[in-house]
């Protein structure tokens, strides 16, 4: 009995380490676009302030903060995964990863269309439409996903999630290369 | 110690900490992903001979030891070089910085999962995991070894 229940909890340690780095990739990129750090340091005088405070004495930076802030959801998260059945982990990975890139996708239509348009479309402007739009196709795709892919948690989450997390790091600081 | 002097000898012992990191990660990656299938004596192929999986904790060890100096070291540059940059209008190196903090964060979550797929007995379920994570891992890591050496350069050394 001890000995199955050793070899489940190795067993899982893949699957809440994958969900460890997807939750944290997704979730650094998130605190960092909207600036929700867990901590304000400020390095000239050294001090440390709770949550997101504005600069005194010098310049004040948020990393660590961010930091903090990630490791704690997706500390929760993997915690939630070592107890959630495989195939909902895999579930909710492909939701994610559809809606983010469903945003995107539409979102930047929207965008397209309103450049394009004779009448004024303002609708299509808003942020919290193309979301909307894009977790209602995700959970579609996701639903129509044949049953077979969602056994198994895929391992190419952990290389996938952050590579998209650094893509929208990334666009945000185009401002620097382009100035 | 003069705060200024205890800097830039973190920065160098981050620098060869970053040496052995990017020869480690560098090592496992091309045993894994062009192992030898024949013994010959050349110096290419004992390189890609090595055993992949006992240099994993000298990897994780080496990353975060890099990652904390580098995390220590960034408080000094926040106030130091980033402020002279921006007056000199070096935004391009200021953001390559910014991309080069991203990038360590985004490996440093990834040693977990690293860790998981290179446990012992090694899973045959994760064989093709391991060779992804390991080469992700290795390109984050050249990456901000060749940023960081870019940032280095812009003020240039005891400058």
């Amino acid at each position: 009995m001890i000995a199955e229940s050793k070899t489940s909890v190795k067993s899982k340690v893949p699957l809440v380490a994958i969900t460890f780095t997807v939750a944290y990739a997704v979730i650094y990129a998130i605190s960092t676009e909207l600036n929700l750090p867990l901590v304000t340091y400020h390095p000239v005088i050294g001090e440390i302030d709770f949550l997101q405070k504005p600069a005194r004495s010098g310049p004040a930076m948020y990393w660590y903060g961010w930091m903090l802030t990630s490791l704690i959801g997706a500390g929760a998260l993997a915690l939630l995964a070592a107890v959630a059945p495989e195939g909902w982990m895999q579930r909710a990975l492909t939701f994610g990863a559809l809606a983010a890139v469903g945003y995107l996708a539409v979102f930047s239509l929207a965008l397209f269309v309103y450049d394009k348009a004779t009448v004024e479309l303002e609708f299509l402007k808003s942020r919290w439409l193309s979301l909307a739009v894009a977790v209602v196709l995700a959970a579609v795709v996701s639903y129509l996903v044949p049953a077979k892919w969602n056994e198994r948690v895929w391992p190419g989450w952990v290389w996938a999630v952050p590579i998209g997390a650094m893509a929208v790091l990334g666009y945000y600081l185009t401002p620097y290369f382009t100035r | 110690m003069d705060r200024t002097i205890a800097a830039t000898v973190l920065l160098i012992v981050h620098g060869l900490v970053a040496v052995a990191l990017l020869g480690a990660i560098t090592h496992q990656a091309v045993a894994l992903w062009w192992p030898v299938r024949a013994a010959t004596g050349s110096f290419v192929a004992r390189f890609r001979a090595v055993p992949g999986i006992s240099y994993v904790w000298a990897i994780i060890v080496l990353y975060v030891v890099t990652f904390v100096m580098g995390a220590w070291i960034y408080t000094h540059y926040r106030y130091t070089s980033r402020l002279a940059l921006e007056q000199l209008r070096f935004l391009k190196t200021v953001g390559l910085f910014e991309v080069k903090e991203h990038l360590a964060t985004i490996g440093l979550i990834v040693l977990p999962a690293y860790w998981a797929f290179w446990r012992r007995p090694l899973s045959p379920d994760y064989a093709e995991a391991r060779k992804q994570v390991t080469l992700f891992l290795a390109v984050l890591v050249w990456a901000n070894f060749l940023i960081g050496h870019v940032v280095n350069n812009a003020r240039g050394f005891g400058s």
